[in-house]
């Protein structure tokens, strides 16, 4: 039961009925329709200091047409369901502008689909259950002697129809709640976040780690510049193989000529230790699905496997355009959005070890991911909370310093992965041991 | 209404057009139709605020429902938000030169595709080339009687260029960005440009890391500015205690040459004819010859912190205002480009920008150039790739040692809480010394 601030109520139910006229009227002037129909509500408390500064309560829809006349595709959303009519117009437009392709259709109707995998129906968009959070973050942080610099959290519920002209109907409900807190003390900073599906984060726990941060960060020590064996956190490595490893692996860049991983089928790309693999069913992943944004059912998908490449991920439209099947990896961009190649929940499997046993460079987060080279991998980024450990211990914090090398090649020689995992985006990794890493120290 | 000492209402109507063409194809075409409306209440102490599509303002007793759901997440907040009196009122905005909504869907896919076939050179194995367009109509009212409407159409493209060679591939990449203008008109020989830089980084070296001179291009050095003191004169940071310049003005934190401006009026990607709250826009002079004189205000940061004046709140569609960059640069300065490498004599000149982040609470940043040139006896000498800068920002201020004479403007997004909006980062040519360099060869 939602809470009856933002409740769904009787306009759910006016939108299920403007799904059977899009499908009826786009049925006169194309060969397929797809009709995605989500709305959600969410509210968030925004923590500044030790005080809430605002709290917000949103209530979305988005309305996501496409269309395939003569394998021409055309693709329009609206946040104004009842204006669907000139949404469709629109996708029809951009339709006749596509190039045509091959196309073999959407899916059917298929099995019917089982339960919701991650919908939490005691995750209530209700404002004090937010604030709840936030004071549980800033209590969790009075454990060490920091400053909060501000936090948020959120709840939100979705719910999402997807219908096509070829009979499929699935629908399907979705929560998501996160939390995040920033610390500081004097100029070291301090920042953690949880995301889940279900009502299961402890907030102490998020603000006693921020504060963590902050707290033994600060007097670091310059590391001079060298060779180090690395040990990235899941956030760290999440940024770092999402800015050119991960994209590498769609089949749209490999077959557009924008992949290094292009050719390498049935070759080793990484360390034989490790497996990525995309699992729509993993019990943690936010985006763990039993079918894809167009209706495919989903499959765990390994992608490397014993470090060997094993497959790339396809949607429909890509699968038709180059011959392959697709590997149920169509993902919706935003709540209701548009359809892309991507993953459900990415994971990382290979040895579990205590991997800050041996003397190593922890490295907590970075700046600058994005900055990294897409097509080769070549990366510099800054650090942050980075320390030194030895023995098993942190002997001290580091200052500055930058990690620089290639993603393709940082993962050729690994020393295994914590036991520990964390949900990462659409990921849940572990941390993660390099070899032989570079660093410009001061 | 008892308990709400001030409301305000933003609502934005619009549409996002995009074409996407890969190798000479057009792949992806649509629209996204905007409607979203920010209804912000100022409770006894902070903030409630309902955000709602396809929003129709109600009047009378509706009006007051809406106020009082607002209100009751007010009641959530302890702290207590003072506003400050801001000045009212809107400036023009700029005439259309193009405007792109005049022009048909075929048509700029056309345009598009040349862009696109121009970057079809003999080495190059993969081209994508992407238009965006988006007009907005937005309304602003609030409790105090201010009402504002107005129209702004922005549009771009950016050409991506894929050489490739023995297994090894590097891209190149250009893109134009335009307030009420159409560039892809004129965007034919970028794709080239594009192409040719791609060829040219195949054979670029991968320079080894470490501290040496910098010589910094226009935009990268318009990152620089945006990246490094940008955000950290962002006054809800500094409210927040998370930037590196609390407590700094009238403080010199960088040398003589270095004056850095944010200016929402100017006519470039960051224009706003009004803020997000209704406050007017106005110049702001940020660091003055090496002295940090303002932050960048909203009308809530403004009592908090002080130093500055109103007018820097800025919001995507459907978002809550925050204080944001508009139109940021550094300076001229009265030298030339060829002075500074001259003057840098053994360093690496830092062309283009892949984009940059900072921790500004922490004093650090880091930015990624397209490309560069080693520098050798204070002459150009060999191109090289995959260089960034990461510094902080206080020593990085005091190690500017020329600027060039001569300002260039970059058109693009700047990401904050979530949030993206329109901006313009510019600079002459800067000269660094002993800055951080980023590499991971061994040249």
């Amino acid at each position: 039961m939602v809470h009856p601030m933002f409740s769904f109520g009787t306009r759910w139910l006016v939108a299920m009925d403007t799904i059977e006229k899009i499908l009826k009227a786009g049925e006169r002037q194309a060969e397929e329709v797809e009709v995605c129909l989500a709305r959600g509500a969410s509210v968030t408390a925004r923590l500044r200091k030790r005080e809430i500064s605002y709290a917000m309560g949103s209530e979305h829809q988005a309305l996501s047409l496409r269309v395939i006349r003569g394998g021409r595709i055309g693709v329009s959303s609206t946040g104004n369901p009842r204006a669907w009519e000139a949404c469709l117009d629109a996708a029809l437009r951009s339709a006749a502008l596509a190039a045509p392709q091959e196309w073999d259709g959407l899916p059917g109707p298929g099995d019917k689909p089982g339960g919701f995998v991650n919908f939490d129906g005691s995750a209530v968009p209700d404002p004090d259950r937010v604030r709840e959070m936030v004071r549980g973050m800033e209590e969790g942080a009075c454990r060490y002697p920091v400053e909060v610099v501000s936090g948020s959290a959120q709840i939100s519920q979705y719910r999402i129809v997807l219908a096509n002209t070829r009979g499929l109907y699935r629908e399907d409900r979705e929560s998501v709640v996160s939390m995040g807190l920033e610390t500081i003390r004097d100029q070291s900073t301090g920042y953690e976040y949880e995301t889940s599906w279900k009502m299961d984060i402890d907030p102490g726990s998020v603000g006693e780690r921020a504060a963590f941060l902050a707290a033994t960060s600060h007097g670091g020590r310059d590391v001079p510049t060298g060779i180090y064996d690395v040990v990235l956190s899941p956030d760290a490595f999440g940024q770092l193989v999402g800015s050119s490893f991960l994209p590498a692996l769609s089949g749209r860049n490999v077959h557009t000529g924008r992949s290094r991983l292009a050719n390498l089928l049935s070759q080793e790309v990484c360390d034989p230790a490790l497996s990525f693999i995309d699992d729509p069913g993993h019990p943690r992943g936010i985006g763990s699905c039993r079918w894809d944004g167009e209706g495919t059912p989903t499959r765990t998908l390994p992608l490397v496997k014993n470090g060997v490449l094993r497959s790339f991920a396809y949607d429909l439209k890509t699968a038709y355009q180059y011959g392959c099947g697709t590997t149920g990896s169509a993902v919706r961009s935003s709540m209701g959005g548009d359809v892309k190649i991507g993953f459900h929940c990415m994971t990382l499997d290979g040895p579990r070890e205590e991997i800050l046993e041996k003397d190593a460079l922890f490295v907590h987060d970075v700046v600058g991911a994005h900055t990294a080279n897409p097509l080769t991998g070549d990366f510099s980024v800054e650090l942050a909370n980075a320390y030194f450990y030895r023995g098993g211990n942190p002997e001290y914090p580091v200052r500055k310093a930058m990690l620089t090398g290639n993603v393709f090649e940082m993962l050729g020689e690994t020393g295994g992965l914590s036991r520990e995992e964390k949900v990462v985006g659409c990921c849940v990794l572990p941390s993660i041991r390099l070899k032989n890493q570079r660093i410009i120290g001061n | 209404m008892a308990g709400i000492r001030y409301y305000d209402i933003r609502h934005v109507k619009g549409a996002i057009s995009h074409i996407d063409i890969e190798n000479s194809r057009v792949e992806s075409a649509g629209t996204t139709f905007l409607d979203r409306a920010v209804i912000r209440v100022l409770g006894p102490r902070g903030w409630g605020i309902l955000t709602v599509d396809h929003f129709g303002r109600p009047r009378g007793k509706k009006f007051d429902e809406l106020l009082a759901k607002a209100s009751a997440l007010a009641s959530l907040t302890g702290e207590e938000v003072v506003l400050a009196d801001a000045p009212s009122g809107m400036i023009p905005v700029p005439p259309k030169k193009t405007d792109p909504l005049s022009i048909d869907l075929e048509e700029k896919g056309r345009l598009l595709l040349m862009v696109e076939r121009a970057a079809r050179i003999p080495g190059i194995t993969s081209t994508r080339a992407g238009y965006t367009e988006r007009y907005e109509d937005v309304r602003f009212e609030d409790s105090c009687g201010n009402e504002y409407t107005y129209s702004l159409v922005r549009s771009g493209y950016s050409i991506l260029a894929v050489a490739g060679r023995g297994g090894e591939m590097q891209m190149g990449y250009r893109r134009r960005h335009a307030l009420q203008d159409f560039p892809l008109k004129e965007g034919k020989k970028d794709g080239e440009t594009a192409a040719r830089r791609a060829l040219a980084l195949l054979d670029a070296r991968r320079p080894r890391g470490g501290i040496m001179n910098v010589v910094l291009d226009p935009e990268l050095a318009g990152v620089f500015a945006h990246e490094a003191v940008g955000h950290a004169s962002e006054a809800d940071l500094v409210q927040e205690g998370s930037s590196v310049l609390r407590g700094r003005i009238g403080e010199r934190i960088g040398s003589g040459i270095v004056t850095i401006v944010d200016d929402p009026t100017l006519p470039e990607f960051g224009f706003e004819p009004v803020d997000a709250e209704g406050s007017r826009v106005e110049k702001t002079t940020i660091v003055d010859k090496g002295v940090l004189s303002s932050y960048l205000h909203s009308r809530e940061t403004l009592p908090a912190v002080g130093f500055g004046h109103t007018g820097n709140a800025r919001a995507m569609p459907g978002e809550p205002p925050q204080v944001r960059m508009s139109n940021t640069y550094i300076a001229e300065g009265d030298s030339t480009p060829e002075e500074l490498i001259a003057e840098c004599r053994e360093g690496i000149l830092l062309c283009g920008s892949r984009g940059g982040q900072v921790d500004p609470g922490r004093g650090v940043f880091q930015f990624n150039a397209e490309y560069g040139y080693l520098i050798e006896h204070g002459e150009c000498g060999a191109m090289v790739r995959d260089v960034s800068l990461s510094g902080e920002i206080l020593a990085t201020l005091h190690s500017i040692v020329l600027c060039a004479k001569k300002r260039k403007m970059h058109a693009g997004y700047c990401g904050k809480g979530g949030q993206t909006v329109p901006v313009s980062d510019g600079a002459p040519h800067v000269l660094l010394r002993d800055a951080v360099v980023g590499g991971n060869g061994h040249d």
